[in-house]
């Protein structure tokens, strides 16, 4: 019977134009094996055992958008053409083609339109024309058969047919020429088909042959990819071993230069130092030489000096002292002769030097050029500003608008004690100009005097406020900005806060011995009431 | 590399030696492969070790252990025969040692009252006319020229006037001792001045302030007429000074260059070739430098008067050794080519300079 246990082959989508298996071909076709793409001629597949068979399909049907030759006279033509003569073969294709004209909507839902479709199919349309339904892409070939039965609505299959038996679907093709599509399908056994596409068989079988057909393309074509994947890796890292090894290569090449440098270096010093040892000998040798000459000469003396004294009856011989020593008996050392010959150690004497002075005092590493930059530029700019609300001031002169000299005059009221007319001055000269810290620090002081103590504080802090950025510049009016407003916390019994300022000016001037007295008393204020509450 | 790359002088690493303390200066003893390393013991002592290099090692040969930690030496004011070492400690005692005998100082002194940064001599070892001395340069502001024979009391002393706030000296060098009267001693400062003392008529010579800490100065040679000055300083610059030609205000013509780009810790010329000169950094770099001498080394200015014409400095090669600072390089006066640098990584390296005669 039918074999039915083989999942039948479905081709997919695709013809081709290839020429059919050269193998066992009736001679019937030969027309056909010289002509694959001529139209609807291909007998029936029961007529004859051979083994490839080319089925054609129509590449596009009438009027589908997307697809690549939608056109529809060919089309009929061809159907015209495949008409007679072809007829059970498209009968035998609608068989199973969904010729739906719905949208690809689920397969199982398509296969109940099935004998519509095809009565549709049948019905003077293109055998085909239902194929796809909008939207349906030409697959790509040799990928898409699959042994099962799917429909072929669903973009990118564009055809589809359960076969009678498996067929090889690696060396099968199919391939689109002029709107037909040409199936080339070798078949797995070799035998006679009853009937090019399986019967209808039931529906759940058709779904299940589908499905199967479904997954084992997907699972061929992961593999494909991971092969693809696999070898691309290896190339890559075959190219990557073959780049690292010429990299290599070059890197050994340097060593070994450098390597022969170091050992010809090495060769050299050795025997330089073979040199140095035998000049050491030699001169060693010499000089035992010298010392053994020099002893016999000294001897031979003795010896004449000891006839001489025997005959002159001389109590000590002079041999005594005849020192030894090689040195002093004869230049052997010429060195020695220059030592001798140095000038005598300089006379003592000292040069002062000074060091650069600097526009600012610190050198560069220690450098606050920032800093002091910024306070130069702050104190430029004071000088600079005039807030002057000329209106109010115009009975003044002009001595009497300028905020030095009203500071003088201030400073000098505050040395007489009339600090009510210094504290007049340093107000004019504020208003004339509010950016200059010394008038706010000569104001507290003589608020401290008057005890305003509020304003003391205020105008310290304001002192304070405008002596930033901290330098050794304006080091000493910090200092006397903090004492001020110190005492005046501590006349108002806030000593925590008096402490803080007082500490705070012990840290800029930390040898001031008043400063360091008064804070101490401060501390014992506190400590005290501490103690009483 | 190609092959016309290898046509540069290439500095290659010989030996390589860990050290189990922290090395401030090495030096060549004249006329041997040997070495010495003058350092700090963790335990807050000082050390000397004197090394060998037998074929391709370097063999200790001798350790000494000294009160207080070392931190530099020199050879320069000694002869030949006695090569006795001279070095100047944390302490500021500026001792003079027999390497044979090193328990007792041939000569000691507490120079300074604090650290002596650095040191050299001259009149020693053949090179150079006139009496052996010693330089010291230290952290109290004062530089010292020491003669071996008169104990105690320095022969020179160059220090800040009464009341003037003090900087530190960090390096001193001799110069000009091309006949037995005529010496120079040129002193750099941590902040930046140079200065440069004429020891015959005892005064100052010449000062310029190079804006950077000074980390060290080094004449081409001393024992010639003073020919050409290099002084390093912080932030990665030197300055090369012609010293041939003085203009009465402008002074001397200088050329300065960047590298480095951390600290340059020292300057050694060749002894072989006084326009070579390699600079130490603080990221454990070496360059190798050439001078090329300007077409006129002096020219008349505006007034008719003569002023020096610096030259120009090329690189001729760097290399990277280490990631902590190179503080001392010694060039060996007999092989040439053949020097010792120690780095604060604790570890001392004889280096190999190829192609230095083709230069």
């Amino acid at each position: 019977g039918r074999r039915a246990r083989h999942m039948p082959a479905i081709c997919r989508g695709l013809a081709q134009l290839r020429a059919p298996s050269p193998l066992e071909q009736s001679p019937g076709r030969s027309a056909r094996s010289s002509r694959p793409w001529a139209a609807a001629e291909r007998s029936p597949p029961c007529a004859s055992p051979s083994r490839a068979q080319t089925l054609q399909s129509l590449a596009a049907p009438r009027g589908r958008p997307g697809l690549r030759r939608p056109r529809q006279p060919k089309q009929e033509a061809e159907e015209a053409g495949c008409g007679p003569a072809a007829a059970a073969t498209s009968k035998r294709l609608d068989s199973c083609c969904r010729g739906s004209h719905a949208p690809p909507s689920v397969m199982s839902a398509e296969q109940e339109k099935d004998p519509i479709a095809l009565k549709r199919s049948r019905g003077g349309d293109s055998g085909l024309d239902g194929l796809g339904g909008p939207g349906v892409q030409l697959g790509s070939p040799d990928k898409k058969k699959r042994k099962s039965n799917t429909q072929v609505n669903v973009p990118p299959f564009l055809f589809e047919a359960i076969l009678y038996a498996p067929i090889d679907d690696i060396s099968s093709t199919a391939k689109i020429r002029n709107e037909t599509i040409f199936f080339t399908l070798y078949k797995k056994e070799v035998g006679m088909w009853e009937s090019l596409i399986m019967e209808n068989g039931d529906k759940e079988k058709m779904q299940r042959i589908r499905e199967n057909a479904v997954i084992k393309a997907q699972e061929k074509a992961d593999e494909e990819e991971k092969s693809k994947a696999v070898t691309k890796r290896e190339h890559k890292k075959y190219a990557l071993e073959a780049t690292m090894k010429l990299e290599e290569t070059e890197r050994k090449r340097i060593e070994n230069l450098k390597e022969e440098e170091r050992k010809k270096v090495t060769e050299e010093l050795e025997i330089w130092k073979e040199k140095q040892r035998n000049e050491e000998k030699q001169r060693r040798i010499q000089k035992e030489e010298k010392i053994h000459r020099e002893r016999k000469l000294i001897e031979e003396k003795k010896k004449q000096e000891i006839n001489k004294t025997k005959t002159l009856n001389a109590g000590t011989s002079k041999t005594r002292s005849i020192p030894t020593r090689a040195g002093s008996s004869g230049n052997i050392f010429s060195e020695k002769l220059k030592e001798e010959s140095f000038p005598a150690p300089r006379s003592t004497s000292t040069i002062k030097i000074s060091f650069t002075s600097r526009v600012f005092p610190t050198a560069l590493r220690e450098s606050r050029v920032a800093e002091e930059e910024e306070w130069l530029h702050k104190q430029a700019e004071a000088r600079r500003a005039m807030n002057a609300n000329f209106s109010e001031l115009k009975d003044l002169n002009d001595e009497e608008k300028n905020p030095d000299w009203l500071k003088d005059k201030g400073n000098k009221m505050f040395a007489t004690g009339n600090y009510l007319a210094a504290v007049n001055a340093y107000n004019l000269a504020i208003l004339l100009n509010n950016k200059i810290p010394v008038l706010y620090l000569n104001r507290a002081a003589c608020h401290l005097k008057l005890r305003n103590l509020h304003k003391t504080i205020e105008d310290s802090s304001k002192a304070l406020e405008l002596l930033i950025p901290p330098v050794p510049d304006n080091a000493d009016a910090r200092v006397k900005a903090y004492v001020r407003r110190g005492t005046a916390f501590c006349q108002l019994e806030l000593y925590a806060e008096g402490l803080q300022d007082y500490e705070a000016a012990l840290k800029i001037d930390p040898t001031n011995k008043t400063l360091e007295q008064d804070a101490e008393k401060i501390q014992h204020i506190i400590n005290g009431t501490a103690q009483d509450s | 590399m190609s092959g016309a790359g290898l046509e540069k002088p290439q500095l290659i690493t010989h030996v390589q030696q860990s050290l189990s303390y922290t090395v401030f200066d090495c030096k060549w003893v004249p006329c041997s492969a040997r070495l010495l390393c003058l350092g700090s013991v963790p335990r807050g002592t000082g050390i000397i070790q004197l090394y060998e290099l037998q074929s391709g090692r370097l063999s200790l040969l001798r350790e000494i252990e000294k009160a207080k930690p070392i931190k530099c030496g020199t050879f320069g004011a000694t002869s030949l025969q006695q090569r006795y070492l001279a070095t100047g400690d944390f302490g500021g005692n500026l001792n003079i040692w027999n390497l044979d005998a090193p328990e007792i100082p041939v000569y000691s002194v507490k120079g300074h009252k604090e650290i002596i940064n650095s040191i050299d001599g001259v009149g020693g070892l053949g090179i150079g006319e006139g009496a052996p001395e010693i330089v010291t340069g230290s952290r109290d502001g004062t530089v010292k020229v020491w003669d071996p024979r008169q104990k105690d009391t320095p022969v020179a002393n160059m220090e800040p006037v009464q009341g003037e706030s003090k900087r530190d000296c960090w390096t001193v060098a001799f110069g000009n001792a091309y006949n037995q009267e005529e010496r120079v001693v040129c002193a750099g400062y941590d902040n930046g001045d140079v200065k440069l003392f004429d020891l015959k008529n005892m005064s100052l010579r010449w000062e310029t302030n190079i804006k950077n800490g000074v980390c060290s100065v080094e004449f081409d040679r001393k024992d010639i007429n003073m020919n050409k000055l290099v002084a390093t300083s912080l932030e990665g610059k030197f300055h090369v000074f012609d010293m041939r030609t003085q203009h009465p205000t402008k002074g001397f013509a200088s050329i300065s260059e960047k590298a480095h780009k951390s600290t340059m810790w020292q300057v050694r010329h060749l002894p072989q070739n006084r326009d070579i000169f390699m600079t130490s950094g603080g990221a454990g770099s070496l360059h190798l430098w050439k001078y090329e001498y300007p077409a006129q080394r002096s020219k008349k200015d505006s007034e008719g008067v003569e002023m020096g014409v610096a030259g120009s400095v090329s690189l001729l090669q760097n290399v990277t050794l280490s990631t902590q600072p190179i503080s001392s390089l010694d060039w060996s006066p007999d092989k040439r080519g053949l020097c010792v640098c120690s780095a604060f990584d604790q570890t001392v390296r004889v280096l190999i300079v190829t192609k230095l005669s083709k230069i």
